[in-house]
């Protein structure tokens, strides 16, 4: 469990974290969500400890972080697997993480068979590609059996496999009882994995839900409906204060709207309907419409494009 | 996968003695330890010997010549090596982000700074100790009976070699906590403990001698050679002003730790 309160993180004039409140519950993959610079990583840093916030707190199981005496039992994370010194091997690496907790060196070798480092780990980290980083990142997260994971853009520079074994890991891990934090710039990433979704742009929070309720009741809704008689249709639709758009031919759209209420109105005015339907909206629209204005007004006028192409990915 | 049952209270004392454990196994698994250790050894133990062959073959051998010398002599040029180890120990984790699972796994900084001070400092310090006996029998060995080996001059000559090894080591460490930056240290360590003292009173003016006379570097040549022997310094001054050096920069490095974020 974290519970996090009004946290708030400037670096000098910016303000990379602003007031922000939400628990992490455990038994579900909670995924962080945001555009690059939204503040994820400085959030994980604060949970972590790492770095100090300007105001409010974080707890991570009833505790700051930074109290535990064994820390490793309490939280596993990983943050940049970069951020390792390429000199030791994989397996010095984590030779150093058991000692710190006081943990039997015997777990240093039952996490390189967990993630599968193999033979790897005998060698400088120096040779690993991005993807042996991660895991190496994984088994010292893994090395004590916390109750709570953060993991910071695992997804990223794994191939199709890693990405598997990620999805199935935190979904493990969530099922275990444990309480998992993934962050990501990706929706369709998130789609995938996270039962529950907490959205930030610059710093803000911006949605704190279910993953389905995010889809169903934060998107903007639409209706595609034909008809053989359009333009009547249009007519009455635009007189009702339906915001509706012809298509093409017979084709048109309505937003906001229902395809109960299209359907009612055609009745009501006899117009026959050959198609009608609610258009499902997709993840990467509902989340580029919850954090298009925080992307928008970030400066960097190039960020939106970035976020939508990256979204489209 | 299990879940211990309620964790048992730990002592900072155990939290301590494990953070040592985990600094001894990093600075044991990067070359760069083992590379400096050999450096220092081939100056002490080389040196010693060359100085101890030069002393045989002299044709007129002083009859009190002691191969203790030899130690203190080597030491001057070989510290260097001791003081980057220690500096590189404690700024290698700024330079490749090693900081960040560090702090992960011993987040009570406090608890961090003193294991990784400590266990860095006592062993360039035990080191370099033990190359100093070592460079003393190599003189004494490669002198054939020119040199003696005192007993007593050598406790008292490695307990100074320890002194101003464990202080010139403990300001490294406090430099490399405060600066966070290998290169940046390195420079600061050569300008208080050889370049400014040597410096600084060539310039004739009496106030840059009164500054060098109170960097650390003056004072270690001092304690290790006694010279010079006309600015009026005593080993008590010497050992005071070198102390206030060392525990005065791992303060300051102690602060930055606690005080400021991770690495930026
Ligand atoms: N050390 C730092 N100094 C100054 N600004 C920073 C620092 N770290 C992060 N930032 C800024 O804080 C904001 C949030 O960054 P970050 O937490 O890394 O975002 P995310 O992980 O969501 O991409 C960004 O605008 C970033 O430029
Ligand atoms: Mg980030």
């Amino acid at each position: 469990m974290i519970r996090i309160r009004g946290l708030t993180k400037r670096y000098g004039d910016v303000l990379a974290v602003d007031d922000l409140s939400f628990d992490v519950e455990p038994g579900k993959v909670t995924g962080f969500l945001g555009p690059n610079g939204a503040g994820k990583s400085t959030t994980m840093r604060m949970i972590l400890g790492l770095d100090r916030p300007s105001s409010g707190e974080v707890l991570v199981n009833g505790q700051p972080f930074a109290a535990y005496a064994e820390p490793l039992r309490e939280v596993g994370a990983l943050l940049d697997p970069g951020a390792v010194h390429s000199g030791r091997t994989g397996r010095n690496h984590l030779r150093v993480a058991a000692r710190t907790n006081g943990l039997p060196l015997r777990r240093v070798e039952e996490v390189i068979d967990q993630v599968g480092l193999g033979s790897a780990a005998r060698r400088r980290i120096k040779g690993y590609s991005l993807g042996m980083r991660q895991r190496l990142g994984i088994a010292a997260a893994l090395l004590a059996d916390p109750r709570v994971l953060l993991f910071d853009e695992p997804i990223n520079g794994l191939d199709l496999d890693g990405v598997r074994w990620i999805r199935d890991l935190l979904r493990r891990l969530a099922d275990d009882g444990r309480t998992v934090l993934v962050s990501s710039h990706l929706m369709s990433e998130m789609e995938q994995t996270a039962d529950r979704l907490v959205v930030i742009g610059r710093g803000r929070l911006i949605a704190n839900a279910t993953t389905a309720e995010i889809l169903n009741g934060l998107g903007r809704r639409q209706v595609r409906v034909r008809s053989p008689r359009p333009v009547e249709l249009l007519k009455h639709l635009q007189e009702d204060g339906f915001a509706v758009e012809q298509l093409d031919g017979q084709e048109l759209q309505v937003e906001d709207r229902t395809a109960e209420e299209v359907g009612e109105l055609a009745h009501h005015f006899h117009i026959p309907l050959h198609h009608l339907s609610d258009v499902q909206q997709s993840l990467e629209q509902a989340f580029l419409e919850l954090t298009g204005d925080s992307v928008e007004y970030h400066g960097h006028r190039a960020e939106p494009v970035d976020a939508a192409t990256e979204v489209a990915l | 996968m299990t879940t211990d049952a309620m964790p048992v209270r730990i002592s900072s004392g155990r939290v301590f003695a494990r953070a040592c454990a985990a600094e001894w196994t990093r600075l044991w698994t990067v070359k760069a330890t083992w590379w400096f250790l050999a450096v220092a050894a081939s100056i002490m133990v080389g040196l010693g010997a060359v100085a101890g062959l030069d002393a045989g073959s002299d044709p007129t051998p002083s009859p009190n010549a002691s191969a203790w010398a030899a130690a203190h002599f080597t030491v001057l040029p070989a510290q260097f090596a001791f003081l980057a180890l220690v500096l590189s120990a404690v700024t290698s984790d700024y330079a490749t982000g090693g900081i960040i699972p560090t702090l992960q796994w011993t987040p009570r900084r406090t608890i961090l700074f003193l294991a990784r001070t400590g266990v860095a400092v006592g062993t360039a310090t035990v080191a370099g100790t033990v190359l100093a006996l070592g460079s003393a029998v190599a003189a004494f060995v490669a002198a054939r009976s020119a040199l003696s080996l005192p007993l007593g001059e050598g406790i008292h000559g490695l307990a100074t070699i320890a002194f101003v090894l464990a202080a010139g080591t403990a300001l490294a460490a406090g430099l490399g906590f405060l600066l966070r930056n290998t290169a940046g240290g390195l420079v600061s360590v050569f300008l208080l403990i050889l370049l400014l003292p040597l410096i600084l009173p060539q310039f004739g003016y009496a106030w840059l001698t009164t500054v060098a006379d109170l960097l650390p570097g003056s004072r270690a040549v001092f304690l290790l050679n006694g010279e010079p022997t006309d600015r009026g310094f005593t080993n008590t001054s010497s050992v005071i002003v070198m102390l206030a050096w060392a525990i005065g920069m791992a303060v300051l490095g102690w602060l930055r730790l606690i005080r400021d974020d991770a690495n930026h």
